[in-house]
């Protein structure tokens, strides 16, 4: 029993966690129509941030936060016009080109990433690493407790944005109709670079936490990849509220296999479930949009 | 006395050329009305006019501004909004959220807001669903909170994209008579109707439009003269 509470509450915190970039995917589908193959490149930068961060300046992991929204954002911001472009450009079909982009990008970051820094595998360390408190019968790791916190003030922080200020206003509309968003004066072409600023910032953010839960190297992307894919698929592909529960969702079952089963069926176990999920309900646990 | 003119426009789709050419004036105050059979390149021209489609040829004006170099986002800002067929409004905003879309190119938020306050008076059935999602109104109400936005950037002329299309028959009314009200406050209409029985008579002046080509300009009494107009074009009407 013990063992169970543990794993469930280890599961819903790195769901928490998870939720974060997977909040963010889904928003920039809904405004660029792309399904970004990177956004585990993305998680990946974001850890080796945290290391470095920890390793060359001897700051805290949890310093790297800020650093990595900045940088990445900054970074996102100047990518997000070339997706843009190809997305919305004549050739026959911009939106495989779009996705062939993003798979591009994603290759150049993980090939990037293992020549410049090898396939050695890093820690994110922050002052709770390796402290745990005993709640009753269940330990919880600190670094955990303080990653889910974090991913709470982000993704609270990101549906705050959305739904209290006027640009998110115009986000919002623009995932539901870009056309008619444009002629109440949005300018789609900045929105859309904006959105991928944030998107790309707020991943690396994760990362970051990932980094510090688990470790980081080049390879580990495409598992994040997936992840970002089951969550998008499972809430519906641009659904935001129903990411928070998938990827929740996906945390809990993750933990459970690894646990109980082996931590090497934990993909296996994921996509089993995801494909059940669509024989019965082929639109996704919760078709609500943004 | 603004004038909105639309000189030569030539555009299309992909590679496919759908206006070819076409002239027209709208005055400010005055409803002109753009009548044609399905596909002749109505709705084509109205979105050239309004930017939301690239123009091949010919070019767009408001005053002396040419709207057809400008950016899409950018037209509204020169005071003329387009409201696309069905009513364009977003189903997953609210009904005051639309609104705020509505004003989204005035930089003073408060001032959208004391707008959208005045505004929403002249429409009860909108003031008493503020919070209700857009998609959750019926089509009547749509077409309303639809007319409704697109007042709050206070625009010098409105396009207009078959208002009339699937509402009932009490509703085609009330929305007519609300444009017809709205050019008592000087705003100019230019407005796309397949709807001609009702639209006829509201009309100042009118166009017909086949195969992509101007058939016919003048006033509503010209076409009820002309027995050929009438009877290829007006279905006899």
């Amino acid at each position: 029993m013990d063992l169970f509470l543990q794993t469930l509450l280890n599961g819903l915190l790195i769901g928490g966690v998870i939720a974060t970039f997977t909040i963010a995917f889904q928003l920039t589908f809904g405004v660029l129509h792309v399904i970004d193959f990177a956004v585990g490149g993305w998680v990946v930068l974001g850890g080796y941030l945290g290391y470095y961060v920890t390793a060359l300046l001897g700051l805290d992991g949890f310093a790297a936060i800020p650093l990595a929204f900045v940088l990445f954002g900054a970074l996102g911001y100047l990518i997000g016009p070339v997706l843009y472009n190809v997305r919305n450009s004549r050739t026959a079909r911009p939106e495989l080109m779009a996705l062939a982009l993003t798979f591009g990008l994603f290759t150049l970051l993980r090939g990037g990433m293992l020549t410049a820094w090898g396939f050695n595998t890093r820690n994110v360390t922050t002052f709770l690493s390796g402290e745990s408190l005993a709640v009753g019968p269940v330990i919880v790791p600190l670094i955990r407790v303080a990653a889910a916190v974090f991913a709470a003030a982000i993704a609270g922080g990101l549906f705050l944005f959305l739904y209290r200020t006027r640009y998110g206003l115009a986000i919002r509309a623009t995932a539901e109709n870009c056309h008619n968003a444009a002629l109440m004066g949005v300018n789609i072409r900045r929105l859309s670079a904006n959105v991928y600023g944030l998107y790309a910032g707020i991943t690396a953010m994760a990362g970051v936490l990932m980094g510090a839960i688990y470790s980081v190297n080049p390879e580990v992307g495409l598992r994040y990849t997936l992840f970002a894919f089951f969550v998008a698929v499972l809430a519906g592909l641009g659904s935001v509220g129903g990411a928070v529960a998938a990827a929740l969702m996906l945390g809990v079952i993750e933990a459970f296999v690894s646990t109980y089963v082996g931590s090497s069926y934990s993909l296996l176990a994921i996509f089993a479930t995801l494909f059940v999920v669509l024989l019965v309900s082929p639109k996704g646990i919760l078709r609500r949009g943004l | 006395m603004s004038t909105l003119a639309a000189d030569t426009i030539v555009t299309g789709y992909g590679k496919q050329e759908i206006v070819h050419g076409v002239s027209l004036a709208a005055e400010a105050g005055k409803i002109t009305c753009i009548f044609g059979p399905n596909g002749c390149g109505k709705s084509t021209l109205l979105k050239a006019i309004a930017g939301a489609l690239p123009v091949w040829g010919g070019a767009a004006r408001l005053d002396d501004t040419v709207l057809s170099n400008l950016p899409v986002h950018e037209v509204v800002r020169q005071g003329l909004v387009l409201m696309p067929q069905g009513g364009g409004v977003f189903p997953r905003l609210t009904v005051m959220e639309n609104l705020r879309m509505g004003g989204y190119a005035i930089a003073d938020k408060r001032l959208v807001e004391a707008r959208i306050e005045a505004l929403i008076e002249q429409y009860p059935s909108l003031a008493r669903r503020r919070r209700t999602l857009a998609g959750a109104l019926s089509g009547g109400e749509q077409a309303m909170l639809s007319l409704a936005r697109a007042l709050v950037s206070e625009p010098r002329f409105i396009l207009l994209d078959e208002p009339s299309a699937g509402l009932s028959p009490a509703m085609v009314l009330e929305t007519l008579e609300r444009i017809t009200t709205l050019t008592r406050q000087g705003i100019g209409i230019l407005m796309v109707e397949q709807n001609i029985r009702e639209a006829m008579p509201i009309a100042d002046r009118l166009y017909i439009l086949a195969a992509g080509e101007k058939r016919f300009e003048g006033s509503p009494a010209d076409v009820r003269d002309d027995r050929q107009i009438m009877d290829i074009y007006m279905g006899g009407a």
